[in-house]
């Protein structure tokens, strides 16, 4: 397993205090907590730093993460002989207790479960770990449904009493009607409970993988509709996209640039089987390339039009 | 290895969960709970109903999302019981701000 210099991730000496300790991890929890932090990387340093505290601030695992002795931040290394027996009161744990498979974090959070506990502890029902899982989906899927092979590890303990990261695969449906950014609970699904008590659960966090051509907010869909200048002034009949197939889109005359055109009921599935509405929002583009009669017919058009859309400026 | 399929349960405002299941779904304790009620933070969808019995609360999954992770703030920071409420609603006003903030982005012309 790889060491990590707990004293070091909360900027303190070996030798720091309870209350330096403390100190320390709360002027780095208010700028890393990922509820608190919008920095991407605050997350992967809050748990470095929610770990260190975690094993520093009590004073029996602080005493066990000492017995490691020193290493380098990132080193391979194996706890000393006998470190398992020293600090596991379980008298299952053995001197060839094998550490593989298992990180430094895993190995402490372990004094907390219940498994290695005093007597008292080893009785006393302790629920399982809640976990959380974010998965991404297309909107095609969103639309129609989806069955989901989940697959992740946790850290549980085998019949040996050694901590192992097992594999966890079930799969779950995700029916029509859901979100961006819903949140759904499988009940049961994370980490084992001890003693009776229940096993922790999973939430799951889904979030949309962004469409090329569709923008969703809650059930409703926005997709652009570039028009040309001359089918934004006389109006079209254009095809636009949904995600049921194409539908055509009768375009009045007149259409300015940012109006939405709203298609109903041809947005995302609700839960009570309505539908949010699909709405087109109009860009007039102009070509840019123009051919010589093109050009012609705009001068021509420049001419004759009184039309001046600067008109409010006077 | 056998795949399980697993039923997922909505956490939004169309789904409810009763003060036992939010007790056992959030962290939070029952007191800590019954405190947020009391000071508004957390609202009851049957709080004008007579019948004012803790088991008979029923509350929106949704706001299962905002208690979690006012328990995480509670536990990361070890919050005192008065702040709670306050986060709270800081944390609900923020779930507001951000969803029209991300509606607007997105229907802006």
């Amino acid at each position: 397993m790889k060491f990590k210099d707990y004293y070091k991730i909360l900027g303190v000496a070996q030798t720091a205090t309870i209350d330096e300790i403390k100190k320390a991890y709360r002027k780095l929890a208010h700028q890393y907590h990922p509820d608190v932090s919008k920095d991407p990387a605050g997350e992967e340093r809050f748990k470095e730093i929610g770990e260190a505290y975690a094993t520093l601030k009590d004073k029996e695992k602080r005493a066990a993460y000492d017995a490691l002795g020193r290493h380098p931040s990132g080193e391979e290394f194996r706890p000393p002989p006998n470190w398992a027996k020293n600090q596991y009161s379980d008298s299952s744990a053995s001197p060839e207790y094998t550490f593989d498979d298992i990180d430094l974090a895993d190995l402490f959070a372990s004094f907390s479960s219940g498994k290695h506990q005093s007597h008292q502890d080893h009785i006393r029902p302790i629920p399982g770990q809640d976990y959380e899982l974010a998965t991404q989906i297309s909107l095609e899927d969103a639309h129609h449904g989806i069955t989901l092979d989940l697959n992740f590890t946790v850290p549980e303990y085998d019949t040996q009493s050694q901590l192992k990261q097992v594999p966890h695969n079930f799969k779950a449906r995700i029916p029509k009607g859901v979100t961006h950014g819903q949140k759904m609970l499988l009940r049961g699904k994370g980490g084992n409970g001890f003693h009776g008590a229940p096993d922790g659960n999973l939430y799951l966090n889904i979030n949309f993988i962004p469409h090329r051509l569709f923008r969703v907010t809650d059930h409703d869909l926005f997709i652009d509709l570039p028009l040309a200048p001359w089918e934004a002034a006389l109006g079209a009949t254009v095809k636009v996209p949904t995600l049921e197939g194409a539908v055509n889109l009768k375009v009045p005359a007149g259409a300015r640039s940012g109006q939405k055109l709203r298609i109903g009921k041809r947005g995302m599935p609700k839960q009570n089987q309505e539908h949010g509405d699909l709405f087109a929002v109009i860009q007039i583009v102009i070509p840019t390339d123009l051919s010589h009669q093109e050009r012609e017919l705009f001068k021509e058009l420049a001419d004759t039009s009184t039309f001046n859309p600067r008109v409010h400026f006077n | 290895m056998t795949l399980n399929q697993t039923e997922l349960i909505w956490l939004d405002e169309h789904h409810e969960v009763t003060l036992q299941e939010l007790i056992a779904l959030s962290g939070l304790s029952q007191a800590e709970l019954v405190l947020l009620v009391e000071n508004g933070a957390l609202v009851p969808n049957n709080a004008n109903t007579s019948d004012l019995r803790l088991d008979a609360w029923q509350f929106s999954s949704q706001c299962l999302v905002s208690i979690r992770t006012l328990s995480r703030l509670k536990h990361d920071f070890e919050l005192e019981p008065n702040a709670l409420s306050l986060t709270l609603v800081f944390l609900e006003r923020i779930r507001t701000l951000e969803f029209q903030l991300h509606h607007l982005e997105h229907t802006k012309t």
